[in-house]
């Protein structure tokens, strides 16, 4: 009897049409990439590709020497997942189990101010900074990914343990664990639906990144998936379906891994929203 | 103090061994390392090629290219490569000033440049007693033209203003696009119509000689000024806007190389490092080139150069000796010629060979003679954005109230110079 | 249920200390350092290396006056602020419809959540594909002059280019946030407006609006402070262009310092930061204040 509980058909075809705004870009950059370079310079983005022109994607991989990139953009990102997720969790339950301590309360401030800075502001010292220590490489990437994450992590993390009751890790400290051993054993378990948001957000957020690794990475054979799209574009912008084949390639490891987990990744996302 | 080396080289090793590259990129014998960086596209095979041959010839060092890295960032991060190799510039003038640069004067080679080629380094600025950069090769460019279709439409190469119009009108009337436009690329105008309507008007290093004298008194008031001075050629720049053809706005360089090759219009406004670009499309081309015409007497005409490539070391480069010998090496006058003769350029020292390829050739005269002068383009410092400009101007923005942008560009810099 | 025994001061396990210690020096390292650095930087005329020398407040004099730098951020709040309402509207109205009672949700989330996972760069050279090359020929084959030629060298279009391809980067996170929202507003509440009779725009902006007011406004901050670090996307279609009508303050810093600028961007990127903190401030006055309300 009530309207909500009947299928809106009207809904349904509205998102559907939406949908496409979606799917077309994504529907481009495959035909695109499959084209020969005769049917790519006509301008009909639209058509479908005839014959198939799987040469592209070799030529692509070669071209912007594609493994290496993939094996610095994974680098980066699971270093930085895991990175993220241990130091931010660890930092977090130190600060909430010495929350009655005045300084432990200003340091997560001092962290926590950090929500405020944007990048670009602190980018060319960091460069400068970097650079001195030697660490114009991937490996300084994962660690400015971390340094950044750590605010917004932190504050995800302190504002779960603080609704935690200690008096669970009281019994397990009765017991004779070490504090060590209370963190691995009972609290980060507890937070795993909250790791889980942390490390969604920051596989999104390194593996799609392109302004730090364009400004941190000094060598440019060690540069990321995104950045070395830039590298390529302007080096050969004028065979389209190369370009393309390389776009999608780009794109295709976290379409897929998305594709898979997509559940998983909608839940944590809004998961971290609701925090 | 820079930082040990070995932590930088750990670090780096470390980084790249992860990602499972192994540590190919590491030596295994005790050659210093002379890091290379050259970054003109169209020359990085034959550099390749180079620095192979200069590694087998000697053993006290190994010269690794670097073809990508960001300068100025690595000039920040502490890092700067052993040898530079590339278009010199404002940019590379700015290093220079702030005294990063390293003196080669008493390098026998600095005294076979030819002395107005290294005045033009001078224009750029200066750093007291030092002689920092050796002009390696320089490119000139003017107007590169299809004999083909000059031919076709019995049109003879001009040499005043009102011929150049005339022979453009020929074009349009027979439904050729005179001249091919690629101003989706800035840069493109920039160093095209911008430069070429202004070399071929006004004096360019007495002009800029002259504005920067007058510094943060530049502008509306002022006797010497951008809106004063260049607002004639910037007419003169956008009458030709019209024989371009139909859809220039959106064609980038890729694009414009393309079409150009492909014969669909007559002249196209761009440096000798496109030949190499067009012959991949169309190896039989047959080409000229000629020094756009601005007034109505012949003997104004000249041609538009810049250093195209120049070398010199930093004075943070660890490998000072092996990067002066691998210099030495570059300068060698054989090895010179033998890069200006396949990348089109002109030599810059007293002993060069002449240019004998028929697309440069016709600038020769001009260049043997001193008539040329560095594009006004190159001498504006990259914090204003003139390139940007350059687009505005020619895609219909208010001359007037642009170059009076420009000056106060100009004036503001001065100011926290 | 607090106890009220007496706060026994125990003494700190010193694992603790190991955790707080080098994450605040790893912390202090990469951000604040680095923030101090600038703005010392910020007073000279240095361009990153070489010789330098302090010149007071020149570099900020400056920056108030130049029509570049000022039109930086008229570009990047405008289209921040036409951008987060883009978001905002179609994210909301996405929610709306993917909260109700339809077919192929589970399919119709998944794309709609896709570009999330996408790099903006990329889709950004995608887009730029479609808006320098496909709309044109459509609109040369429909004779629709404006859509014959790019929108990327269209002075006064070009931004719409950008605002387009941002909100369809950024609906995802936006959409979420939302969907979250939604379903926690109990279906009782809509069971009784059906009964009193509420048309459906009522029962939007009566009830379910206020309901989710929070939501709205964690995507509106979150919002504004990524559109106005806008970088990438700007890049990939038509980096700053035509003439400087697209640069963002992001983009302006980059350029400026390939350009010499160092210590000029570096008080530009002061202010840039003062701005940002201000604007959060207000944000979250307005915010707390809306949910006391």
């Amino acid at each position: 009897m009530i309207r909500h509980e009947r299928t809106s058909w009207s809904a349904t075809v509205l998102l559907s049409v939406a949908a496409l705004s979606v799917l077309v870009p994504l529907y481009v950059t495959v035909t695109m990439a499959l084209k020969t370079n005769q049917q790519a310079v006509d301008g009909n983005a639209f058509s479908l590709p005839w014959p198939l022109s799987w040469d592209n994607f070799a030529e692509a991989w070669t071209l912007t020497n594609f493994p290496r990139a993939l094996g610095v953009s994974v680098f980066i990102t699971v270093l930085a997942v895991v990175g993220n997720v241990l130091l931010s969790s660890l930092f977090a339950f130190a600060l909430a189990r010495n929350w009655e301590r005045r300084w432990v309360r200003l340091a997560f401030y001092y962290v926590l101010a950090a929500l405020f800075v944007p990048f670009p502001v602190v980018a060319l010292p960091q460069v400068q900074l970097t650079g001195n220590l030697g660490l114009d490489n991937p490996v300084g990437v994962v660690a400015l990914h971390i340094a950044f994450g750590l605010s917004f992590n932190t504050l995800l993390f302190t504002a779960f343990l603080r609704s935690v009751p200690a008096e669970l890790e009281e019994s397990a400290r009765l017991d004779g664990a070490t504090t060590m051993q209370t963190f691995w054993r009972l609290v980060f378990p507890l937070l795993a639906p909250m790791s889980a948001t942390v490390a969604i957000f920051s596989f999104l957020g390194s593996w799609n990144d392109f302004m730090m690794p364009s400004l941190i990475i000094a060598d440019p054979s060690l540069q990321t998936v995104p950045v070395v799209q830039k590298i390529f574009q302007t080096q050969f912008s004028s065979n389209y379906n190369i370009s393309f084949a390389s776009y999608l390639m780009a794109m295709a490891p976290a379409i897929l891994a998305y594709v898979f987990t997509q559940r998983w990744v909608i839940a944590g996302v809004t998961q971290g929203a609701i925090k | 103090m820079p930082p040990p080396l070995s932590r930088r080289a750990f670090l780096t090793a470390a980084a790249a061994g992860a990602v499972g590259l192994g540590l190919s990129g590491c030596a295994s014998d005790d050659r210093a390392i002379v890091r290379f960086h050259s970054s003109k596209p169209e020359s990085i095979p034959y550099f390749r090629e180079l620095v192979a041959r200069y590694n087998q010839e000697q053993s006290a060092a190994r010269v690794v290219l670097d073809t990508a890295t960001n300068l100025q960032a690595a000039f920040l991060r502490g890092s700067p490569p052993d040898v530079g190799c590339l278009n010199y510039n404002m940019e590379m003038a700015r290093f220079m000033e702030r005294g990063v640069l390293s003196d080669l004067s008493d390098m026998p080679e600095a005294g076979r440049i030819r002395p107005e080629v290294q005045q033009l380094a001078d224009q750029y600025a200066t750093f007291p007693g030092r002689t920092n950069v050796l002009p390696f090769s320089v490119a000139a460019e003017s107007v590169i033209y299809n004999r083909a279709i000059f031919d076709e439409h019995g049109v003879e190469v001009p040499t005043t203003w009102t011929g150049f119009l005339a022979a453009c009108e020929t074009f349009q009337a027979a439904g050729v696009a005179p001249l091919y436009g690629t101003f989706k690329d800035n840069w493109t105008l920039a160093q095209g119509m911008f430069d070429y309507a202004l070399g071929g008007l006004i004096d360019v290093p007495e002009f800029f000689a002259a504005i920067t004298e007058l510094g943060t008194a530049v502008g509306p008031d002022s006797p010497r000024s951008f809106q004063r001075d260049f607002l004639e050629p910037m007419e003169r720049m956008r009458e030709l806007v019209p024989f371009h053809q139909a859809d220039a706005a959106s064609r980038a360089y890729p694009d414009g190389n393309l079409a150009f090759a492909r014969g669909e219009a007559a002249m196209y406004l761009q440096g000798p490092w496109v030949f190499g670009e067009l012959a991949k499309t169309d190896p039989d081309l047959s080409l000229g080139t000629f020094p756009l015409p601005m007034t109505e007497d012949p003997d104004d005409r000249k041609v538009r150069v810049n250093l195209d490539l120049a070398l010199w070391i930093p004075e943070g480069s660890r490998q000072q000796e092996a990067a002066r010998d691998f210099v030495a090496y570059l300068m060698r006058a054989e090895q010179m010629d033998d890069f200006n003769a396949q990348f089109l350029g002109f030599g810059t020292t007293t002993d060069a060979a002449p240019a004998t390829d028929e697309r440069i050739q016709d600038m020769q005269e001009f260049y043997d003679d001193g008539r040329f002068y560095l594009g006004p383009s190159q001498l504006v410092p990259l914090a204003i954005p003139l390139a940007n400009h350059v687009q505005s101007m020619v895609l219909g923005a208010d001359l007037r109230s642009t170059l009076a942008g420009v000056d106060a560009d100009w004036a503001r810099l001065a100011f926290r110079a | 249920m607090t106890t009220t025994a007496p706060v026994i001061r125990r003494r700190m396990d010193p694992v603790y200390l190991w955790i707080i210690i080098p994450t605040l020096a790893l912390f202090t390292l990469a951000i604040t350092l680095p923030t101090v650095m600038g703005l010392f930087m910020s007073f000279t005329n240095s361009i990153g290396f070489g010789t330098w020398e302090f010149i007071g407040l020149n570099n900020y004099v400056a920056i108030f006056q130049d029509p570049a730098i000022l039109q930086s951020y008229a570009f990047t709040f405008g289209f921040a602020i036409v951008t987060v309402l883009a978001v905002n509207v179609l994210a909301f109205l996405l929610a709306l419809g993917l909260t109700a009672r339809i077919r192929a949700l589970t399919a119709l989330r998944a794309i709609f959540v896709l570009p999330m996972v996408i790099s903006g760069i990329v889709i950004a050279y995608v887009f730029n594909f479609l808006f320098s090359n496909s709309l044109p020929a459509l609109g040369t084959a429909l004779g629709i002059p404006w859509l014959s030629t790019s929108v990327l060298v269209n002075p006064d279009l070009a931004w719409v280019a950008i605002v387009i391809v941002t909100t369809w980067s950024a609906i995802p996170g936006t959409l979420l946030i939302y969907i979250a929202g939604l379903v926690t507003v109990p279906r009782e509440v809509y069971e009784a407006a059906d009964i009193d009779g509420a048309t459906p725009l009522r029962r939007l902006t009566h009830i379910t609006l206020p309901l989710v007011a929070g939501y709205v406004a964690i995507n509106m901050i979150l919002g504004v402070k990524n559109f106005l670090n806008a970088y990438e996307i700007i890049v990939g279609l038509t980096d700053g262009g035509p003439g400087t009508s697209t640069r963002s303050i992001a983009m302006t810093i980059f350029t400026g310092f390939s350009g010499g600028d160092y210590a000029f961007q570096m008080a530009n990127a002061a202010i840039f930061f003062l701005i940002v903190v201000a604007i959060t401030l207000v944000q979250l006055r307005f915010t707390q204040r809306g949910e006391k309300a």
